[in-house]
């Protein structure tokens, strides 16, 4: 039986209290700072008296106390629910609607108030985390309770809150620090992702987990090409955690080499298809490096499947397999009756076992649609078509429905579709993705039929939708192009035909 | 085909405008151009003109209007 997973992380300041945990912006922070300001935060949230195993908002960025936020809510018994700092009031207010969480953790000032929530905003933090307390931890979260929501695109505008639980962190993690990836034990990682994105979980857990350090990129880093390269440049990073397009923009400088960076030996993808072109030319560079491509929903924990993209994988395939599934995890790929597939023919994949989430919070409705039992096991339909090998290999041939991929960016897009519609600007819209020749999505583009309006021109008319649209949308989900037309496709049932859209977008 | 007009058609192929009128268009500021925007309007400049954008250099404020991205290709060949 391995450790507990916040007793692990709260042992190193006992062992390793002086050992940096988290690297950001300069500042270093320690292991034991991390126990006593999460311990501080815990027992102010147990003070609280709020009912317990009900979630909590972390509002932030990607400083130190949003880590401490995290774990002080676990061990006092609450799920947390990380929002991004860049989310909109809209989002924010949703979110709340349908989590109805007992508490606001504010590491950064909110775009609005919760009305009724107690909020914990940046300057009360900062004493409360000061404050000495010989904290005991009689009622962590454990087993099947809640230990993070996380909030992913809907099909109508209302997003959906993953509830994954302590025995699915666990196990993904012991997965992560296991023998298929051989990780360092010395652990400097990366992180990249935002905290609202689960492929955040695959860098913060097994790094802390293993007593390793942190070395956190904020957004406005990652926003700046200069700032960027000497930030990495900068940290003594072993290990590597992002999405593909995080890649192909560091592939962009020359310097990103296995010279320059001669300790960063091993790289861990997830979020979207690692594609044969981001691999071979990252393997060029890093000769000796060891590549993972893995893959997983959010509804499983992160990741799921794994697989070493060696020189022999590159060669034989020209996409990219998404790997094998993780012990305790099973695969079958099933038709349209839902009857499995077993002859290596494509059909949709289902996933079942101990990384599976128990559903969406508050969804009913959807928790039908995706969930069910296979036995005794929690299973998820993914939409994600795909074939297995004999031999378990799983490889990955898009979707079923409109969810796609940008960027890491897991989008419906009948969700977009639906905000798009709503904007004033806007009398009727679709909205499509735009691929490029290794099958990724390269754009959303907006074919709007527009209000007849006063602007001077298209430039002016785009401007203005887009300003609005970032009120209401997260920045990744606004579609990059808008094409304006007089009329739409209409498909037999009267509505927007958006497969025929889709498909004139890409033949062009 | 002028370096201009490539110029102007790999940004029409981002963004979805013509800027032939518009040269002087602030293109992150009119959130025309992202972030991964920028990665792709660098790619393109890289496979359809050659030219290499320094990008542990690259400052968005000398990037940041059709006429100036012109200007840096003119300058780079």
């Amino acid at each position: 039986m391995s450790k507990n997973l916040i007793q692990a992380i709260d042992d190193y300041a006992e062992t390793a209290g002086d050992k940096v945990a988290y690297s950001y912006d300069g500042k270093q922070h320690t292991y034991a700072e991390l126990k006593t300001y999460s311990d501080a935060l815990a027992e102010h949230i147990d003070a609280m008296g709020l009912p317990l195993n009900e979630p909590i908002i972390v509002f932030g960025g990607k400083s130190f106390t949003m880590i401490v936020a995290f774990l002080a809510a676990v061990k006092s018994g609450h799920a947390y629910i990380p929002v991004d700092v860049n989310s909109p009031a809209e989002r924010l207010e949703m979110i709340n609607q349908i989590a109805q969480p007992v508490a606001v953790i504010a590491a950064e000032p909110m775009p609005t108030k919760l009305d009724g929530v107690p909020e914990i905003d940046e300057e009360q933090l900062e004493h409360v985390c000061l404050e000495k307390v010989d904290y005991h931890l009689t009622h962590p979260i454990s087993g099947n309770q809640t230990y993070y929501i996380i909030f992913t695109s809907g099909t109508t505008g209302v997003p959906k809150g993953v509830e994954i639980s302590y025995s699915n962190l666990k196990s993904f993690v012991d997965w992560i620090v296991g023998d298929e990836f051989e990780l360092p034990r010395k652990l400097d990682m990366l992180q990249q992702p935002a905290y609202s994105f689960d492929l955040s979980v695959m860098s913060l857990y097994p790094t802390l987990y293993l007593g390793g350090t942190l070395h956190v990129l904020s957004k406005k880093t990652t926003d700046n090409f200069i700032v960027l390269f000497t930030a990495l440049r900068s940290m003594p990073i072993n290990t590597w955690v992002s999405t593909p397009s995080f890649m192909d923009i560091c592939l962009l400088e020359s310097s990103f080499d296995q010279e320059h960076y001669p300790q960063l030996r091993h790289f861990l993808f997830c979020g979207e298809e690692l594609t044969h072109k981001t691999a071979a030319a990252l393997k060029q560079r890093f000769p000796d490096a060891h590549i993972f491509n893995t893959y997983g929903p959010t509804e499983s924990t992160v990741a799921i499947t794994e697989i070493e993209i060696t020189d022999d994988v590159l060669e034989e395939y020209d996409r990219l397999p998404i790997g094998f599934v993780k012990p305790d995890m099973n695969a079958r790929v099933v038709d349209e009756n839902g009857d499995f597939i077993t002859d290596g023919t494509r059909g949709e994949l289902v996933i079942y076992g101990t990384n599976v989430s128990k559903g969406y919070i508050n969804n009913p409705e959807k928790n039908a649609q995706a969930f069910f039992k296979i036995g005794t096991q929690q299973a998820y339909r993914t939409g994600d078509i795909v074939t297995m090998a004999p031999n378990g290999l799983l490889r990955y041939f898009g979707r079923k429905d409109f969810q796609i991929k940008l960027n890491g960016f897991r989008i419906e897009l009948e969700d977009v579709s639906a905000m798009v519609n709503r904007e004033e600007h806007v009398k009727q819209a679709v909205v499509v993705p735009k691929y490029n020749s290794q099958h990724t999505v390269s754009m959303l583009i907006a074919y709007v039929v527009p209000e007849i309006g006063n602007f001077k021109n298209n430039l002016q008319l785009t401007a203005a939708i887009k300003k609005n649209l970032a009120k209401d949308m997260m920045n990744y989900m606004i579609p990059q192009k808008i094409v304006y037309q007089k009329s739409l496709p209409l498909s037999s049932n009267g509505k927007v035909d958006i497969k025929a859209v889709i498909a004139a977008v890409n033949t062009q | 085909m002028d370096d201009k007009q490539t110029v102007l058609d790999i940004l029409q192929d981002l963004t979805g405008e013509d800027f032939s009128d518009n040269l002087d268009e602030d293109l992150f500021a009119s959130a025309l151009l992202d972030s991964m925007g920028t990665v792709q309007l660098l790619l393109d400049l890289q496979d359809k003109l050659g030219v290499q954008a320094p990008v542990s250099e690259f400052d968005r404020n000398e990037w940041n209007t059709p006429a100036k991205i012109i200007a840096k290709v003119e300058a780079a060949k």
